[in-house]
């Protein structure tokens, strides 16, 4: 069962199975990638910044924490990790 | 003579590239806890060994050599010898996150395969062992096929191992073999190979990893919650600003003391004349009337230096998100929008860190909105002279200090406002993305934030030693002369020809409440905001001459008994809004390329200082404060 990264609750890990590219512009596509969100990649998502909305989320990778918006969650597809 | 080679620090943000450039050539770049930070190239000299010197230069960081934001433009340009006036570097210091180390490969990786001599730094070793990690960087050396030595930027570790190194790539450097032909980057450090091979790499360069409690998480699970972390945000901000009251009153007292015995001294210790009044009247009058405000803004940009060194400016970032999307702009304008709180010229600078151009120009044209600390002069002077000085209500909240935070929220409301409708007009454009990578927290280093201090104390005193200054001694001569006749009813100021001058600019803004001390004020202001306390204090002094009574009032307290209370609020509305820094619209000419936005931001700003200042003006009036 997959799930979209921006609709997760929040402290769990999960690992990305799919990331839909095409609804993500060049540079955010790029920008993701560069913070190592990619297939294959578990991500812990781990706050978020308003109580009236799910934007902006913050994520753990690894050793690294980054900010990204809901838009660019929603393209992200998880499953829970194990 | 330019046979120094050129070395390129390059890496991802926030790796520690200033550190290592400040330690290494003994510059003073700015160095904060967040990525994007540096948005321009610095070079600097720093002297090998042997005696040979190289020139090093500090790049902003970046994730890859595809640009996204100016800033990382900057940093392509040099690296690929795409900068006009520069030669391409002869070798590379990739600065590389020890405890961030998956990550930062993939760039190392990138800059690598470029083929020019590299050598990676292998930085923060200290918070990486916090982290409970130890690193092989002899293995890591190997895998990536160039040298790695190990740093600590900001304990000066590693320093001479790195010269050694770059010793080392320069000489390399110089065969003609080793001379690749630069095109374009081959590797991406996006691409999944690239970052496949950089995970495996990283792995087997950690000896061993023990999990350990990490702060960042703890402090985060407080300033990042919703509720808690918002309001804790509001508090910090708060508190500044009572801080700069409550904190600066002796030492402001101090300053004073010291001014008014130079003035005493100079009068009994001078010939009475033209260079006396010069002294009393101009220089240590006007520009003393600036420098007392020393204090007040070293406070508020103490508290600036501690959020931006700790890391928490990128949670203030993401708390305010939400907020600066629904006006079209993104967490990330927040950090130059803070930042234009000490001085909006910086704040313009850093704007090169956003992505999205027309986010990035709104957020330029909103900066000067943000309450400058060359505002605080005029604001403490005015809410000095006509704010009773006692608590809000029963409570410990000193009324003064709540009346400067209303200010401040007023400017960054209106800033909001201006945005909103910039976004939907003339900046239109998609809502942007806001992505960023939250640094680790850090505790501030005292030698360094008081450093930081001194550099901010001298840059004000030498602004009040030459802009401030020459400005209120020209403005003192243009009051001085011609002489008003012996025994007219009409005061020199009045006679001057900048008293004439401002009973013309008078008219103009007499419909909003300014009388001609205000007039005479505006135009040398527009030199530098805190020009306006000086001119005052000019006026002033050379009107009050030699009457014994009116000299021992200080400048608050003619003003208070001269003006409406009405006048002094439309005064403070008008410097909320009002462009009046030079300097600011130069940097706003320079980051647009053109006069056009910068006339744009001068009309606007203008316009909305007179409604503003005209509306609190007959409001006041209204409820009878005339
Ligand atoms: N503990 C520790 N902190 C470091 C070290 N090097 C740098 N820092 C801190 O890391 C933060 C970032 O340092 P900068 O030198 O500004 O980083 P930068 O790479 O120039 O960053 P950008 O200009 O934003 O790309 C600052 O808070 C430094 O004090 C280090 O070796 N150890
Ligand atoms: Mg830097």
């Amino acid at each position: 069962m997959t799930i979209r990264l921006d609709q997760v609750p929040l402290g769990h890990a999960f690992r990305i199975t799919r990331v839909h590219w095409d609804i993500l512009s060049n540079e955010e596509g790029r920008r993701l990638r560069e913070f190592g969100l990619d297939e294959g990649v578990t991500v812990t998502p781990a706050h978020r910044g308003s109580i009236f909305s799910r934007d902006p989320l913050a994520l753990t990778i690894g050793r690294m924490q980054v900010i990204i918006r809901a838009g660019q969650a929603a393209a992200i597809e998880v499953v829970p990790a194990t | 003579m330019n046979s120094a080679p050129i070395v390129a620090l390059t890496g991802n943000p926030n790796a520690g590239k200033s550190s290592l450039f400040n330690a290494l050539t003994g510059a003073r770049q700015k160095i904060a806890n967040y990525p994007g930070v540096t948005v321009e190239r610095k070079a600097g000299m720093a002297a090998l060994a042997d005696g040979r010197m190289v020139k090093l230069i500090d790049l902003p960081g970046t994730y890859s050599l595809d640009p996204s934001s100016p800033d990382e433009q900057v940093t392509r340009d040099v690296i690929l010898g795409r900068q006009a006036g520069e030669a391409r570097p002869d070798a590379l210091v990739v600065v590389v996150d020890a405890a961030n180390l998956e990550n930062h490969l993939c760039f190392a990786l990138e800059l690598i395969d470029l083929g020019l001599p590299t050598i990676v730094a292998l930085n923060m070793l200290d918070l990486a062992e916090r982290d409970g990690l130890m690193l092989d960087p002899a293995k890591l050396s190997a895998d990536l096929g160039v040298p790695v030595v190990s740093t600590v930027a900001v304990r000066k570790r590693g320093l001479d191992d790195l010269l050694e190194a770059v010793d080392a790539a320069t000489r390399a450097a110089q065969t003609p073999s080793a001379q690749p032909d630069l095109v374009a980057p081959q590797l991406h450090s996006s691409d999944a190979n690239v970052r496949r091979r950089a995970r495996d790499i990283a792995k087997a360069a950690i000896i061993s990893e023990t999990p350990v409690r990490r702060w960042t998480q703890r402090f985060d699970a407080i300033f990042l919650h919703p509720v808690a972390g918002l309001t804790i945000l509001l508090g910090l901000m708060f508190l500044m600003f009572q801080a700069v009251y409550a904190w600066s009153e002796a030492p402001i007292g101090w300053i004073e003391d010291g001014f008014a015995a130079a003035q005493t001294w100079v009068a009994g210790n001078m010939p009475a004349g033209f260079l006396q009044d010069l002294i009393i009247e101009g220089a240590l009058g006007g520009v003393g009337s600036v420098i007392v405000f020393l204090p007040q803004i070293l406070i508020l940009f103490l508290f600036i230096l501690l959020l931006e060194s700790t890391g928490y400016m990128t949670r203030a970032a993401f708390l305010m998100d939400g907020l600066m999307s629904k006006v079209g702009l993104s967490g990330r304008g927040f950090i130059p929008l803070l930042s234009s709180f000490a001085c909006a010229v910086p704040g313009i600078m850093a704007t090169r860190a956003i992505p999205d151009p027309k986010d990035r120009l709104t957020t330029i044209l909103i900066a000067p909105l943000m309450t400058c600390s060359a505002r605080l002069p005029v604001y403490t002077l005015i809410i000095g002279a006509f704010i009773p000085a006692r608590p809000v209500g029963g409570t410990i909240i000193g009324l003064q200090g709540f009346v400067l935070f209303c200010l401040y929220i007023a400017g960054i409301v209106g800033a909001l406002l201006v945005a909103l409708v910039l976004r939907r007009t003339l900046a239109k454009g998609n809502n942007t993305g806001f992505m960023m990578e939250m640094p680790r927290y850090q505790w501030p280093r005292m030698a360094d934030v008081l450093l930081a201090l001194w550099q901010r104390a001298w840059l004000f005193l030498r602004r009040a030693g030459t802009i401030i200054f020459a400005t209120t001694v020209a403005l003192w001569l243009l009051l001085s002369y011609p002489k008003a006749p012996e025994g007219a009813d009409v005061s020199q100021v009045e006679y001057s020809v900048a008293g004439r001058i401002a009973s013309g600019i008078e008219v103009v803004v007499a419909p909003i409440g300014f009388n001609h001390d205000i007039a005479l004020a505006l135009i040398p202001a527009m030199a530098a905001r805190e020009v306006a306390v000086s001119a005052m204090a000019t006026a002033n002094a050379i009107e009050v001459g030699d009457d014994e009574e009116a000299l021992a009032q200080s400048l608050g307290e003619r003003l208070q008994s001269k003006w409406s209370l009405a006048t002094a609020l439309a005064f403070l509305a008008w410097f909320i809004f009002a462009p009046q820094c030079v300097s600011t619209i130069a940097i706003t000419r320079r980051e647009t390329n053109g006069w056009k936005w910068p006339m744009f931001m001068v009309g606007y700003l203008f316009a909305l200082a007179y409604i503003a200042a005209g509306i609190t003006y007959w409001t006041a009036i209204s409820f009878g404060l005339g």
